[in-house]
C-alpha cells in the first residue's frame, strides 16, 4: 500500500490524494456501499446483503468500514480544505478537485485490495494502537478522550500526509486523525445499533405494500423487457397471451370506479343559467378555430364571405340591413294623422300635399314623418291668431 | 380534382405556385400576414376609414370601435371596460372605485378576476399572434421539410412561468372582502394556464378549507397541472386520482375534457400511464362520454411512443372506432398546430392523424394506413389537419407506401398526390428512388430528376449521390443510357454553377466518377474526358471501373488520343492500374508510332 501511495506523489494535489487513499485504506467498504454513496442512495439498504455475507468473517469490520467510507468524502474535503488554507492558488484547487475525482474512481479497486489486508491486520494492530498514537499525535483534549484506538497504519499515513504538507503539519494531522476518530465513533454506534437497524429495515420492507399500479408497472415492464430482449412476438405468446392481450384492449378491462353516471334529471337541475364567462367565450373560439381551414375552392370562399357579411345573401333581400319596424301602409297612408286639421280650406290642401310628399319619401322613418306632421300642427296652432285675422 | 394544381389559396399562375412544402407554408403565411397587416392599418388609422359606402354596412371590414362609452368612476363603467377586455383600464378603474370607498359587487369583481386570470396580467393584444407565428418560422429550412417537431416533450411551459408574483389578480383577490367559489376557481384556472402550478394547488387547498366546491373546469385545470406538481410517475397518478375522487365527492360530473386532461397527464407517466389509461377509457364509456380525437391521440401516444412497442391491438381498435365517426371538434387539443392559445399553454397540440400515421409507419402496417386514410376522408375529419400536418401525414404515408407496396401502386399515388395534396420531402424522394430500384424500374429516374428540380432539391448532396449511383450501377439499354447521360449533364451543371445565394457544391470523388461513367457509357467521350481531368483538381483518384469504361468508350468512338491521355493521366497519378491500361490501350487501339 505504501509503495502505491508513494507512486502517486508529486503535485500538491497528490498529497490530498494520499490522504484520501489512506483513509480509504482501512475501510473495506464494499463496492455496494461505495456505489450507494456515489449514487446517493441511502446506504443502509444496500448494506444488507453484504452484511449478511460478512457476518461470518468479521462483523466488526463491516460496519466500521462502512462508516468510514460514508464519511470518506467529507474527510477528503477536510484534507483538501486544510490544504487549501495553506496554499490557495487556483492551480492547487484544480489539482485538489482532480485529486478527489481520481480517488473516487480508483476507490473501488483500492477498497477491494485493502479489504483482505485489513481483515488480517486489524486484529493484531488494535492492541498496539494507543501507544504509537500518543507519541505521534498532538495531544488535544478531544484526542485524549477518544478511548477507541485508531488503526496505526492510518495514523502513520496521516502523519505522512501531514509531513508532506508545507505548513501546519500538526494541524492537518490532528484534523485528519480527528476525522478518523469520528469515523470510528460513528461506526461503533452504528455497529451497536446495527442489528436493530437492520431489523427495522427489514420489517419496513415487509410492510411496504405494492400498489396495484406498481404491480402493473412491474409486470408490464417485465413483459416489455422480455420483448426488448427477444423482439419477437413468439415469446410474447408464450407469456400467457390471453391476459396480456386482454390487458391491452380497449374493449375489456375494468374501470376506475370513481364516478357514477348522473341521471339526466340531476344534470338538468345542475345546469344553472349564467352568462358565459370569458373562459367560455375563448374556449368556444378555440374550438371553432380547430376546423377552420382555408377555403378549398371558390364556393367555399363565397360561403365564408357570406358568413362574414361581405357578400349579400341570396336570394337578395331588398331590406337587408334596414331596421324598419313599420309596415308599408304606415308610410303611405298618412291621412289618419290629419284628423286634427280643419277639413276644408287652404291648410288642409297644404297638408294633403305634405302627406303626398311624405308618402313618397323613402328616407324618413314613420316616426320622423309623424313628427313632421306634428310640427306643422304646432306651427299652425301658434299662428292661429294671425290666421284668424286674415 | 386537378392533381397538378396547388391549393386554392395560392395564385393560379405557374410562376406563383409554391414548389415545395417550405414554399407553400411561406406563401400561405405571407398571405395571412398580409391580411393581418391590413387589419392593423385599419385599426391604427380608423380616421381614414370612416365612410361607410356599403349598404348594408359590412362591420368586419370597418374599423372596430372599442372606446368605452360610459365615463366616470362607477361600477357600470367598470363592467363596460371588462366587457371590452381592456385589462389595464379595468384594473385602474377598480382601484379607483375601491379607494373611493364604493363596494364593487362580487359578480363584477369575479368577472374582473376572470379577465385578469385569462390574460395573466398581460393585455389582450392581437399583435402577439403574428409574433408567435414568426417565432416558429426559423425552424424551417428553405429547402428542407422537417416532420412536425416532436413538441410533446416541450411539456414544461415554453416561456417559463408567466404568472408574476403578486400580480393584479392576486392583489385584487387578497383585498376582496368576500369571495365565493367562483373567485377561487378562476384564480386556479389562471394560475394553471400561466404556469404557476404549485400556487394553483395551494389555492385549491384554500378553496377546500373554505368549504367551497370547485367546478369541472377547475378540476380539469388541476389535472393538467399534475405533471408539474409531481415528478415520479406513481405520484402523478396518485395525485390525479385524488383530484378525481374529490370531484366525485363534490358531486361534480366529469366531462370529456376531464378525461382528456387525465390522459394528457398519463402521457407523462410511463408504464403507469399504460395501465391506467385503459381504465380511464372504460370509465368514459361507463359514463356515456364519447371520446374525441384528442382522446385517441393521447391513447396512441401512451402506447406507441414509449421506449418499447407493445404489439397491442390498440391501434386497430382505435381505428375501428374512428373510421365509423365523423368527428366534431370538442377539445382544443383535437387538431391544429400553431394557434395562439397553444403557445400560451403548453406549447404542443395533440394531432391524432399524424400520430396514428407515425404509428402505422413504425409498425410497418400498410393496411392500417389505408384504414386510417379512409377514416380521414370521412365527413369532416380532414379538417382536423392543417397544412403542415397534412404534409407530414402524406409524407409519412408515402414513405410507408414506398416501403410496402408494389411500384405501380406507388407511382399511382405519387402521380395523384403530388403536388396537389402534398409536397414530397427529400426523404420521400429517396424512398421513391429505392422503391424504383427494388422494382428494377430505374428508367423512371430521369423523370424523378425533373421532379427534383421542380421541388428545389437539385442541390442536395445526398439526393444527387443516390441518383448518380443508381444510374451508374449497371449498364442499361441505349436510350436509357442516353437519358441518364443527359441527367448527368444536368447534375454536372448543378455542381459547376454557383447560384448567387448558395455556396458552390463540392464535387466528391464518387460523384465525379459516376458522371464520367455515365458519359462514357453514352459515348460522349469529350465530356467524359472533361470529367476525368477534374479528378486532379479535387485530389481524388478515379476508380478502375471508371477508367475501364472510359477506355471502352474511347474504343467505341475511335478516339485513340483520348485513350492515350487517359494512360498519361493514370501514370501521372501513379496508379497501379496504369500499366494495365497502357497494355490494353496498345492492344486495342491502332496506334501510330508517335502515339506509342
Amino acid at each position: 500500500m505504501w509503495s502505491r501511495v508513494r507512486g502517486w506523489g508529486g503535485a500538491a494535489g497528490g498529497s490530498c490524494r494520499l490522504a484520501a487513499r489512506l483513509l480509504a485504506g482501512p475501510a473495506s467498504g464494499r463496492e455496494a456501499a461505495g456505489v450507494a454513496r456515489l449514487e446517493g442512495r441511502p446506504h443502509r439498504y444496500r448494506r444488507l446483503p453484504k452484511i449478511q455475507k460478512l457476518f461470518s468473517t468479521s462483523s466488526v469490520l463491516s460496519t466500521e468500514k462502512d462508516g468510514s467510507t460514508a464519511s470518506k468524502d467529507s474527510t477528503t474535503e477536510v484534507a483538501s480544505k486544510s490544504q487549501g488554507s495553506t496554499a490557495e492558488t487556483p492551480k492547487q484547487k484544480l489539482l485538489d478537485l482532480i485529486g478527489n475525482m481520481k480517488v473516487e474512481v480508483s476507490y473501488r479497486k483500492k477498497l477491494q485490495q485493502l479489504k483482505t489486508r485489513e481483515i488480517k491486520k486489524q486484529a493484531t494492530n488494535k492492541l498496539e494502537g494507543p501507544d504509537s498514537e500518543g507519541s505521534v499525535l498532538q495531544k488535544t483534549t478531544e484526542d485524549v478522550q477518544r478511548g477507541k484506538p485508531l488503526n496505526p497504519e492510518l495514523v502513520e499515513a496521516a502523519a505522512a500526509v501531514a509531513s508532506s504538507l508545507p505548513l501546519n503539519k500538526k494541524q492537518t494531522e490532528s484534523e485528519l486523525l480527528a476525522q478518523l476518530r469520528r469515523h470510528e465513533e460513528t461506526t461503533d454506534k452504528q455497529k451497536k445499533g446495527g442489528t436493530i437497524n437492520i431489523r427495522n429495515v427489514i420489517s419496513e420492507m415487509a410492510v411496504k405494500r405494492q400498489s396495484p399500479a406498481q404491480r402493473g408497472v412491474r409486470i408490464s415492464s417485465r413483459i416489455s423487457l422480455e420483448l426488448d430482449e427477444d423482439g419477437q412476438r413468439i415469446k410474447l405468446e408464450r407469456l400467457s397471451p390471453q391476459s396480456f392481450d386482454s390487458r391491452r384492449s380497449l374493449k375489456v378491462g375494468g374501470r376506475l370506479n370513481i364516478f357514477t353516471k348522473a341521471s339526466t334529471e340531476t344534470e338538468n337541475t345542475l345546469k344553472t343559467v349564467s352568462s358565459p364567462t370569458i373562459w367560455d367565450l375563448e374556449f368556444a373560439k378555440e374550438i371553432a378555430a380547430i376546423t377552420a381551414q382555408p377555403p378549398r375552392n371558390g364556393f367555399e370562399e363565397m360561403i365564408q364571405w357570406t358568413k362574414e357579411g361581405i357578400l349579400w345573401e341570396f336570394p337578395i333581400d331588398n331590406e337587408a340591413g334596414m331596421e324598419d319596424d313599420a309596415e308599408f301602409h304606415e308610410h303611405i297612408f298618412l291621412e289618419k294623422h290629419l284628423e286634427d286639421f280643419p277639413k276644408q280650406g287652404p291648410i288642409r290642401h297644404f297638408m294633403e300635399l305634405v302627406i303626398c310628399g311624405l308618402s313618397k319619401n323613402p328616407y324618413l322613418s314613420v316616426k320622423q314623418k309623424v313628427e313632421h306632421i306634428e310640427w306643422f300642427q304646432k306651427y299652425f296652432e301658434e299662428k292661429k291668431e294671425f290666421l284668424q285675422e286674415i | 380534382m386537378d392533381p397538378t394544381a396547388a391549393h386554392y389559396m395560392f395564385q393560379d399562375d405557374p410562376f406563383l405556385m409554391p414548389r415545395n412544402a417550405a414554399n407553400s407554408r411561406l406563401f400561405s403565411l405571407s398571405k395571412e400576414s398580409g391580411r393581418n397587416a391590413a387589419k392593423y392599418i385599419i385599426k391604427q388609422f380608423p380616421q381614414y376609414f370612416d365612410k361607410t359606402f356599403a349598404e348594408p354596412n359590412i362591420p368586419c371590414l370597418m374599423p372596430e370601435t372599442f372606446t368605452p362609452q360610459i365615463e366616470g368612476v362607477s361600477e357600470e363603467a367598470l363592467k363596460e371596460r371588462i366587457h371590452l377586455r381592456r385589462v389595464k383600464d379595468s384594473v385602474d378603474l377598480f382601484d379607483q372605485l375601491v379607494q373611493a370607498g364604493t363596494t364593487v359587487s362580487l359578480e363584477t369583481t369575479n368577472s374582473l378576476l376572470d379577465l385578469l386570470c385569462f390574460y395573466g396580467d398581460g393585455e389582450s393584444t392581437p399583435e402577439k399572434e403574428k409574433e408567435e407565428e414568426d417565432l416558429e418560422e426559423p425552424g424551417v429550412n428553405a429547402s428542407e421539410q422537417k416532420a412536425p417537431k416532436r413538441q410533446f416533450q416541450r411539456g414544461s411551459q415554453s416561456s417559463g412561468s408567466r404568472w408574476r408574483e403578486n400580480n393584479n389578480a392576486e392583489r385584487i383577490f387578497k383585498i376582496m372582502p368576500e369571495r365565493n367559489a367562483h373567485s377561487y376557481c378562476t384564480m386556479i384556472r389562471g394560475m394553471v394556464k400561466h404556469g404557476a402550478s404549485a400556487k394553483a394547488y395551494d389555492m385549491y387547498i384554500d378553496l377546500l378549507n373554505e368549504r367551497h366546491k370547485a367546478d369541472v373546469h377547475t378540476f380539469n385545470a388541476l389535472i393538467t397541472a399534475v405533471p408539474y406538481l409531481k415528478e415520479r410517475f406513481l405520484e402523478r397518478w396518485e395525485l390525479a386520482k385524488v383530484f378525481l375522487n374529490h370531484m366525485a365527492q363534490q358531486e361534480v360530473q366529469p366531462n370529456l375534457l376531464t378525461f382528456n386532461a387525465l390522459l394528457k397527464t398519463l402521457r407523462r407517466c410511463g408504464g403507469v400511464g399504460r395501465s391506467m389509461s385503459l381504465l380511464a377509457i372504460k370509465e368514459m364509456e361507463a359514463l356515456d362520454i364519447e371520446p374525441s380525437l384528442a382522446t385517441y391521440d393521447h391513447l396512441l401516444f401512451i402506447f406507441y411512443r414509449g421506449a418499447d412497442l407493445c404489439p397491442s391491438g390498440i391501434i386497430s381498435e382505435v381505428l375501428d372506432d374512428v373510421e365509423k365517426r365523423s368527428f366534431t371538434p370538442q377539445d382544443p387539443d383535437d387538431g391544429m398546430d400553431f394557434s395562439i392559445s397553444a403557445l400560451f399553454k403548453l406549447g404542443w397540440k395533440a394531432n391524432f392523424f399524424g400520430t396514428a400515421m407515425q404509428v402505422c409507419c413504425d409498425l410497418k402496417d400498410i393496411k392500417l394506413a389505408y384504414q386510417l386514410n379512409k377514416a380521414m376522408e370521412k365527413g369532416d375529419n380532414w379538417k382536423f389537419l392543417d397544412m403542415d400536418r397534412l404534409n407530414a401525414y402524406w409524407s409519412k404515408f408515402f414513405s410507408l407506401l414506398c416501403m410496402m407496396e408494389q411500384i405501380d401502386v406507388v407511382l399511382k399515388w405519387y402521380k395523384e398526390m403530388s403536388p396537389s395534396h402534398f409536397y414530397p420531402t427529400p426523404k420521400n424522394i429517396l424512398d421513391l428512388l429505392q422503391a424504383l430500384d427494388a422494382a428494377n424500374h430505374l428508367e423512371a429516374i430521369p423523370s424523378v430528376w425533373e421532379d427534383m428540380k421542380q421541388l428545389g432539391f437539385n442541390r442536395r448532396q445526398d439526393l444527387l449521390q443516390e441518383l448518380l449511383s443508381l444510374m451508374s450501377r449497371e449498364q442499361h439499354p441505349e436510350e436509357i443510357q442516353l437519358a441518364f447521360a443527359k441527367c448527368a449533364e444536368d447534375i454536372k451543371a448543378v455542381y459547376e454553377q454557383s447560384v448567387r445565394e448558395q455556396a458552390l457544391l463540392e464535387w466528391t470523388g464518387s460523384a465525379l466518377g459516376h458522371v464520367a461513367l455515365l458519359f462514357s457509357r453514352a459515348g460522349r467521350t469529350q465530356d467524359a474526358w472533361n470529367m476525368m481531368e477534374r479528378f486532379q483538381q479535387i485530389n481524388r483518384i478515379p476508380t478502375d471501373q471508371v477508367m475501364e469504361e472510359f477506355l471502352n468508350c474511347a474504343k467505341q468512338t475511335n478516339c485513340p488520343d483520348e485513350a492515350i491521355k487517359l494512360v498519361k493521366l493514370a501514370a501521372a497519378l501513379g496508379l497501379p492500374s496504369s500499366q494495365r491500361l497502357k497494355s490494353r490501350t496498345e492492344k486495342e487501339f491502332e496506334l501510330s508510332e508517335k502515339q506509342k
